[in-house]
């Protein structure tokens, strides 16, 4: 409580953070005083505040805790942010032409992204419940502006509401589980919970504040059973956002998922073990079959995304190093994949509209090959298929769990992964078999970059599994 | 070489290949096929440079780390076996290439052509030169995917597109579940290198997981080896171009799957499930395989279907756990990989020059191709397993290991009668390919005339011939020494003594061959009518097809059940979705609950004061009936929820705590009122609803009621239970005891919120000014419904009633009906003022301070405007809440800044008590400025939202005049 421990060299491990905050304020102030004539130069700013922020991150020499020990910096986090704001900056770069199509660009869009990305940061690095609470808010609620930010479109403003009704009931009880975890220990901070569980076995209060905990973690990352909202809002927003949705905010909130779970709940493993296995293995069946069905591509790739979190949820639940590794190269490699996948959805536009049907993607490796075979190795990828990206994805999370002694967790999930193989290969079919459909317009120079990189990592991944596996698992041991 | 980078330039070479034949034109026919070559050739030399290395056992190894973090590395690693089989694919690959050079037509685009085989074959080779399982589930995957690719080569052809998704479903779906059980059988074995498997088969038989590694490689194995039940797709792969089902779908790729058996024979072999499920397989598939292909008409269909049946017998060999087995078995593998890609290229070549496969159609080719005829005959002979071919050898050792005893099953007693069978049908099914399409009449209606090849697109052929023969002439002297190496590499020392002469003297092996040789024969003799005219298809089997059935499994799962599920599991309305997550969270709290109800203490009544129960039951009730009425009487719930926080106010007093039961009082007013102003905006409500309910609402609400009912009583017993805990040592303790100490105050409250916390103050009324703003900016904009644009019902039948009196003029009963209520209101501006002040002075050491103050005196406003309505009080009070807040909020941060100029840490309070005359002795600390700032600001907040919602109704009104005045124009 004494004063003297809040110096200014106590921030430095917040840095990134602060730099982003003043950044949005600032951002917020030009855009106020110029108006919608500046939201180009906002734009370009605010990639330019992440750019600062991520630069200042990697190269930022101070690691430890903050305020008090509600804020970390430890290699796991800067990992992960370093994740989350190249995420956040290609889904700002990817949403200029399509925000300036549908007519709503304007200079909020990329402030919003901003505060979500403080948020994700915020979440990443919470070392209590309180910081982790007010980051999850702070993300969430920039969150459910930017799904109903086409205003004017009946889709985004019920997402929108949606997303918000439900999240703040999840919210709710993520806040009611922490306090109960605070009732039962008298701890807020990660490791001082940690400390009081040791050696004592957890009370029923303590286990109805943590599964409550998981709850409001599992909307986040829209695990089965609090995954309703997930196709909604996906479809329901405008592309450009759920290009960003499906990204680093899925990414952050795992990361919070691993921190808030492994670190102080790690003397009762047992007890939440078996609640992330359920989780994690109806993710795993429903985002398969779910999918199957689906017409619409941006629907489909939200069954997807819950069908991916229950992957990378088997890592977790092996509640082991590797586990976690497993889950952070996970998110890592599934991010890139839903980035290129949405750019590619982003670029399905046909005489300057919007499609999203998935048959309108038909014979697609006649008229646009390039573009065709990107998104074939990002589907192959995302079916898990070697050697690229994602195959690896699903084998260190599997490896985890065969390790941990969970074998039918890792039987179920090959088991989803057939199933999920079927729809993305699908599409492959219809791209590459079916006749043609009308021709889809030329691709934006900056979507067909972002495409092409996604792609290419997929492929090459194989060659730099060994170094990229060696960072993941670096970061992985500082949790243990 | 012998330090094995000669593995990393023959896994290499075809890759690079790949990637260049995929940059050059489309249509450079001869340049790819020179290009291709040249890598296939490329890798024959370098296989055949190897050899001495792995002559005699011996094994070369390469590795490059990989991911290190898991263990994992790129080992290659060639012994004996895997030499064999890279000949196989590097040998078999050249002539391929050589053929598909006359094959392929002009308008194919040959550099995807050549870049997929040419992958396959760089996949293949690492499938059998993997050190590592992981590296063999990789390329195992690899090889699935260019399958699909290459069978797809022709995409406008819908059979093309059907075969292609079906193999890659059903053989990428085997290799997951291979992946998973070489993730399981490198946990047992410890290790994911080759070498140390093969070693730790003890091990891994005596495991407890030893049966679902097995039963996940066999479904790897016997998916990709085409085997029954999931046979099916090799026939349908067929639509591939022809030069790729000789190469992928009879020389290399299908025996993938029994290379793999072999290669695990020595660590899965020998135990009762091995020879179950293997011997079931490999035995019924030799069966029905040979019985299919006799009622083929396409001869791809036929010679599909014989690979099919040739696999299932390596696989039966296999399956005995025999060493001497698993010697014929390599064995087969090498003479069928050969004959079969001769017969597919035969048949390639009358389809090429003839124009159809249709054996219906076909007849009489002899005169018109002799030489490729008698190549086709000889090669079928060796299907056929006719004496003097290589086929006969291996056939000889199968039905002599038919014979032995391995298991006492059943299985082992029909295996003998099996193979009679299986070989005579294979007879049957050769004697008709040569027939039917060499012999009999003049074919009528072919689409060519047909002839003989080009010279060099026969080559491959003759040379595959010329093997057979030499084989089946003089083994010991043609693949003998190479079938040694591989048979040591798999089997080591256990490796039994065998001989590959022709004649062993009259036994029954022998007089199996000759039965089952003859009664083949009988039996073409006896269909052959039937099998000209009749539709393609086994009799008694045309039902049972596995294509259909895995068609049906698709339809089923991807569409039906993908809908039903889709209705069933998911919604997007967003009721049941609330009420889902509500449920679930209900059951994750009974979850946790499970099994610890008896640590659940005993409700405790003892003690509780009847009065503060009855006060609890009030605020209980009102909380109660607010939600029951909040759809369709939202003032009485309004005013019940008033009611709840009245009741949380009292028990603040009653429990003691004075500070916050004025501060709750106080807000509760303020809100209450607010949002009464609010309510008038609210869209109207749409009618009641009917009295009576149909079944279906009162099963809804009935099942929201227990919901809800169990949703809150779990919250209530959890909050009191939490509050029965010890009570962790609090901050609290810490305020209180030196709240008079360094704050100067009594009010801990107070003292919390202006010193001890005065940054986190500062801040938060900087954010309650935002809020203020925000919503004086929203409400600015506020557009309401049409049907609230109208004056309310009561207003406008006072209004008439005043217009239609001469002596009153409009407004007038409502000033009466208002006049008593309003004076007092108006009366009250002063107490309610002065009362403020007075809650502000004591506040540092009493309960008040400057929020309540500020509160307070807002009220005094909110009533002058509920009292004479907007207009009347901005005639008469000059109001500007934006300044208030401005000026709150530089006195709150100056005060802060005031402690630094005097050299102390932003905000350091600074106290002292003065006299004042009249007043008496009061506090006069430095925050009491810090607390005035608070002051300003929430009156200014709170007077800016009544303003923006009083202003409301004065905008919506002159909006409806303009709006009336338009229609009246």
């Amino acid at each position: 409580m004494s004063p003297d421990t809040m110096t200014l060299a106590s921030f430095l491990p917040a840095l990134p953070e602060i730099i982003l905050a003043i950044g949005i304020l600032v951002l917020l102030l030009v855009g106020a005083v110029a108006g919608q004539r500046a939201t180009a130069l906002v734009t370009g700013l605010a990639v330019v505040t992440i750019v600062i922020s991520g630069v200042v991150l990697v190269l930022s020499p101070a690691s430890g805790v903050a305020f008090s020990g509600s804020f970390i910096l430890d290699g796991f986090a800067r990992l992960m942010k370093l994740l989350a704001l190249i995420g956040s900056a290609v889904a700002i770069i990817v949403s200029v032409g399509f925000l300036r199509a549908q007519k709503i660009d304007s200079f909020e869009y990329p402030v919003l992204i901003l505060i979500a990305t403080l948020g994700m940061l915020l979440m990443i690095s919470a070392n209590d419940l309180i910081a982790a609470y007010i980051g999850i808010e702070l993300h969430s609620l920039a969150l459910y502006v930017l799904t109903a930010f086409s205003r004017k479109s009946v889709r985004s403003t019920e997402a929108g509401l949606k997303y918000f009704v439900l999240g703040a009931l999840a919210s709710g009880m993520l806040l009611y589980g922490a306090s109960l975890i605070y009732g039962f220990t008298g701890q807020v901070t990660f490791s001082g919970i940690a400390a009081a569980l040791h050696g004592e076995a957890p009370s029923v209060g303590l286990v109805f504040g943590l599964v409550f905990l998981i709850v409001g973690l599992a909307f986040k990352v829209s695990a089965v059973p609090f995954h309703m909202w997930t196709p909604d809002v996906y479809e329901g927003s405008p592309t450009a956002v759920t290009a960003f949705l499906a990204g680093a905010p899925k990414l952050a909130a795992m990361a919070l998922f691993i921190r808030a779970i492994v670190v102080p709940f790690a003397p009762i493993t047992h007890d939440w073990q078996q609640v992330i296995v359920f989780i994690s293995i109806a993710s795993m069946v429903l985002g398969a079959f779910a999918a199957i069905g689906q017409q619409n591509i941006k629907r489909m790739m939200a069954y997807s995304a819950i069908g991916h979190m229950g992957y990378a949820l088997v890592g977790l639940a092996a509640g082991t190093a590797t586990g976690v590794q497993g889950t952070i190269l996970y998110m890592l490699i599934y991010m890139v994949m839903a980035i290129g996948t949405f750019v590619a959805i982003l670029a399905m536009k046909r005489q300057g509209v919007m499609v999203e049907g998935i048959n309108d993607l038909a014979g697609l490796a006649k008229t646009h090959p390039l573009m065709a075979f990107m998104l074939a190795m990002l589907l192959f990828s995302l079916a898990g298929i070697p050697p690229l990206a994602g195959f690896f994805a699903k084998f260190y999370v599997f490896i985890a769990a065969v390790q941990a002694g969970l074998y039918a967790l890792a039987v179920i999930g090959v088991l989803a992964s057939v199933v999920g193989a079927y729809y993305y290969l699908r599409i492959v079919k219809i791209m590459y078999f079916d006749d043609p459909a009308p021709k889809l317009d030329p691709v934006a120079p900056e979507l067909g970059a972002v495409l092409g990189l996604s792609g290419i990592f997929m492929i090459v991944f194989v060659v730099i599994a060994g170094p990229i596996g060696s960072a993941a698992e670096l970061a992985a041991k500082t949790l243990f | 070489m012998r330090d094995g980078s000669l593995l990393l330039v023959l896994i290499l070479l075809p890759f690079v290949g790949a990637v260049l034949a995929a940059l050059l034109r489309p249509n450079a026919r001869n340049t790819e096929a020179w290009l291709a070559g040249s890598v296939a050739g490329g890798g024959l030399l370098v296989t055949l440079f190897a050899y001495p290395q792995v002559s005699d056992g011996g094994v070369i190894r390469y590795v490059i780390p990989w991911i290190p973090s898991l263990g994992l590395s790129v080992t290659l690693r060639m012994d004996g076996f895997a030499w064999m089989f890279s000949l196989l694919i590097t040998g078999i690959g050249l002539l391929v290439v050589l053929y598909a050079r006359y094959y392929m037509s002009p308008q194919d685009p040959v550099a995807r052509f050549y870049a997929l085989l040419l992958t396959f074959m760089g996949a293949m080779l690492g499938v059998v030169l993997s050190g590592n399982l992981i590296l063999l589930a990789v390329f195992w995957e690899l090889t699935s995917i260019v399958s699909f690719l290459l069978i797809g080569y022709w995409h406008q052809n819908e059979s093309a597109r059907a075969g292609a998704r079906m193999a890659l479903t059903i053989t990428g779906a085997g290799g997951l579940f291979l992946f998973l059980g070489l993730i399981l059988l490198g946990r047992i074995a410890g290790t994911y290198d080759l070498d140390g498997v093969l070693k730790a088969g003890d091990v891994i038989r005596a495991h407890p997981l030893y049966s679902t590694v097995l039963v996940l490689v066999l479904a790897g194995a016997l998916t990709k080896s085409a085997q029954f039940p999931f046979h099916f797709w090799l026939p349908n792969a067929m639509a591939a171009p022809t030069p790729v089902s000789a190469y992928l779908h009879s020389a290399t790729m299908v025996k993938a799957g029994v290379f793999l058996l072999a290669r695990f024979w020595p660590v899965l072999s020998g135990t009762p499930e091995w020879f179950t499920i293997v011997g079931i397989a490999g035995l019924s598939t030799l069966l029905l395989g040979a019985y299919f292909a006799i009622f083929q008409q396409d001869i791809k269909g036929l010679l599909a279907y014989s690979t099919i049946s040739h696999l299932g017998l390596i696989t039966a060999l296999l399956s005995f756990g025999s060493p001497l087995a698993a010697v014929a078995a390599i064995f087969h593998m090498a003479n069928h990989a050969t004959f079969k890609a001769s017969l597919f290229m035969a048949a390639g070549i009358i389809d090429h020059e003839t124009g159809t496969r249709d054996m219906r159609k076909l007849s009489g080719l002899f005169r018109f191709m002799p030489y490729t005829a008698t190549l086709a005959m000889v090669a079928s002979a060796a299907m056929a397993g006719v004496p003097l071919l290589n086929g006969f050898l291996s056939k000889e050792m199968f039905f002599s290991e038919a014979l032995e005893e391995h298991h006492e099953t059943i299985l082992d007693t029909i295996a003998p009668y099996v193979a009679v069978a299986a070989g005579a049908f294979a007879v049957a099914y050769s004697a008709r390919f040569i027939y039917s399409v060499f012999f009999g009449p003049k074919p009528t209606d072919l689409p060519h005339m047909p002839h003989e090849p080009p010279r060099w697109m026969r080559f491959p052929v003759e040379l595959l011939v010329v093997i057979c023969v030499l084989v089946g002439v003089v083994p010991n002297l043609t693949i003998g020494p190479f079938l040694r190496s591989a048979v040591i590499s798999v089997l080591g020392p256990d490796t039994p003594a065998y001989s590959l002469s022709v004649w062993h003297g009259v036994n029954l092996p022998l007089i199996m061959s000759i039965a089952s040789i003859l009664g083949g024969l009988a039996l073409y003799w006896f269909l052959r009518r039937e099998l000209k005219i009749d539709a393609d298809g086994a009799p008694g089997m045309r039902g049972i097809d596995g294509q259909r059935v895995f068609e049906r499994i698709l339809v089923a799962v991807s569409w039906r059940g993908a809908r039903i599920a889709e209705s069933w599991l998911t919604t997007t309305r967003l009721q049941p979705q609330l009420r889902l997550v509500v449920a679930l969270a209900v059951l994750a709290g009974a979850w946790a609950m499970a099994g610890s109800w008896h640590l659940v203490p005993p409700v405790n009544l003892h003690g509780l004061d009847p009065v503060l129960g009855a006060l609890w039951a009030v605020g209980m009730v009102c909380s109660v009936a607010a939600a029951w009425s909040a759809r369709d009487h939202r003032l009485s719930a309004l005013i019940l929820v008033g009611g709840t926080g009245l009741v949380t106010c009292m028990s603040f007093i009653w429990l003691s705590a004075p500070d916050l039961a004025v501060t709750q009082l106080l807000v509760e007013i303020v809100t209450t009122a607010l949002i009464l102003l609010g309510l008038r905006w609210l869209p109207k409500r749409e009618g009641l609803p009917p009295r009576k309910l149909d079944l279906m609402a009162r099963y809804r609400r009935g099942r929201d009621l227990l919901i809800a009912v169990l949703a809150g009583t779990g919250l209530a017993g959890l909050a009191y239970f939490a509050m029965l805990m010890p009570r962790p040592p609090s901050v609290g303790d810490y305020y209180l005891e030196h709240a008079y100490v360094d704050g100067g105050g009594t009010n801990v409250v107070n003292v919390i919120l202006v010193d001890f916390r005065g940054f986190d103050t500062a801040f938060e009324i900087v954010v309650l000014a935002i809020v203020a703003l925000s919503v004086f900016a929203l409400l600015r904009r506020f557009r309401p419904a049409e049907d609230n644009l109208d004056r309310p019902f009561q207003q406008q039948e006072q209004d008439a009633n005043d217009e239609v009196r001469r002596d009153r003029e409009v407004g007038d009963t409502l000033k009466d009906y208002m006049l008593v209520p309003s004076v007092i209101m108006r009366w009250m501006f002063p107490a309610i003022s002065l009362f403020a002040a007075y809650l502000f002075l004591r506040g540092h050491d009493l309960p008040g301070g400057g929020f309540a103050a500020g509160v307070t005196l807002a009220i005094g406003f909110l009533l002058q405007y509920l009292a004479g309505g907007a207009r009347w009080v901005e005639e008469r009070l000059r109001i500007l809440p934006v300044r208030w807040i401005a000026v709150g909020l530089l006195f709150s941060i100056g005060t802060g800044l005031g402690a630094i100029l005097f050299g102390y840490p932003y905000l350091t309070s600074w106290f002292q008590y003065v006299e004042i005359p009249f007043i008496g002795k009061m506090p006069a600390a430095s925050v009491l400025v810090f607390d005035l700032g608070i002051f300003w600001l929430v009156v200014g907040a709170i007077v800016l939202v009544l303003v923006a919602i009083a202003h409301q109704s004065l905008r919506t009104r002159t909006r409806r005049s303009a709006a009336e005045r338009q229609e009246a124009a």
